[in-house]
């Protein structure tokens, strides 16, 4: 899997919430786009919602069982929570190759 | 060909479990099912599966394989969970309090994340947990079981809390006494005994029991969330 791959995934994902009333706009991803944390347009069950939908678009699309686990990014913080595309495409470009 | 509601129900290999799951399947559902050792039946609109639900790597690939396989889950029932003899609590052992919190608890806990997170990306779905009317009772002899029950109720409330927004509905069924082979080793001193403290002093039957989840799983119950109706008791 490619990042350009990984992305287009969480603008799919993204894409969905929007059409299922979950996001209150349809927004382009970019490498700088907080997921979590503040100015992150999901709020709590929007983000669970969020890996839910990306979890089963990635293993579609690797033929995998993937699970994203936030604690495995290096860059993630369990005390003070923020995550960007960026760094979570680079996360699943890593799952999906192992 | 019109396409049946999916209803997981575990511990479907004896006792309640079974009898709902041959309920549901009679009122047109497709019943996904487990325990941990094989099926004891098989038929149309039964999917058996084996697994041990305290192991969470497998709670998930079930969950995630019922969802591949049948793109949804409508109904959720909580019902495997393991009964103890009564023993007074300053009898009760480290591995008795420990394999009652672990099995009660942390199954329907794992079972409930995994399956909340379909309920929330399709945006509708009802779980149903199950409690025992040794809570409402506080009867005397089930400290770990009631306390393993009572958790399972707040954790039912709290979790109606979360998932009301996205038209997912939480329910607890505390059934009384219901004759099953668990119940019946208890002999017959200890069924009077016990069906004497309850309102209605009668053992209740499987079609009752899932009269109340059929009661939940309504289109017209859509704004009941949160509720714990005890059977036969007076709370």
């Amino acid at each position: 899997m490619t990042t350009e791959i990984a992305f287009q995934i969480i603008q799919d994902s993204f894409s969905s919430l929007y059409r299922s009333g979950m996001l209150e706009e349809d927004m382009a991803i970019e490498e700088n786009t907080v997921i979590l944390g503040a100015k992150s347009p999901l709020d709590s069950i929007g983000f669970v919602t969020f890996i839910t939908d990306l979890e089963d678009r990635i293993s579609s699309a690797t033929d995998k069982e993937i699970y994203l686990v936030l604690t495995e990014i290096h860059e993630f913080n369990a005390d003070h929570q923020y995550l960007t595309a960026g760094t979570l495409a680079d996360y699943i470009v890593h799952i999906a190759e192992r | 060909m019109e396409e049946l509601p999916i209803m997981v129900i575990t511990g479907t290999s004896k006792g309640i479990g079974r009898g709902l799951a041959e309920y549901f399947i009679n009122q047109g559902y497709l019943v996904v099912g487990c325990s941990r050792g094989s099926a004891t039946f098989a038929g149309e609109g039964y999917d058996h599966h084996q697994l041990d639900l305290r192991d969470s790597a497998q709670v998930q690939t079930w969950i995630r394989t019922i969802k591949r396989k049948y793109a949804r889950i409508d109904v959720l029932v909580c019902n495997a969970g393991v009964a103890p003899a009564d023993l007074l609590l300053t009898m009760t052992t480290d591995e008795v309090l420990d394999a009652v919190l672990h099995d009660n608890i942390r199954g329907t806990f794992l079972l409930c994340r995994e399956v909340s997170k379909i309920m929330m990306l399709q945006q509708s779905g009802r779980i149903v947990t199950l409690s025992s009317m040794a809570v409402g009772l506080h009867q005397e002899g089930t400290s770990a079981y009631s306390a393993s029950k009572s958790a399972i109720v707040e954790l039912t409330k709290i979790l109606a809390k979360e998932l009301a927004p996205l038209g997912v509905t939480c329910n607890v069924l505390a059934p009384s006494m219901i004759m099953s082979d668990a119940v019946e080793a208890l002999g017959d001193v200890v069924i009077q005994r016990a069906l004497e403290k309850l309102t209605i002093k009668r053992t209740i039957s499987i079609e009752e029991v899932a009269n109340v989840i059929s009661f939940f799983c309504a289109p017209a119950s859509r704004c009941i969330t949160g509720q714990v109706i005890h059977m036969g008791l007076v709370v």
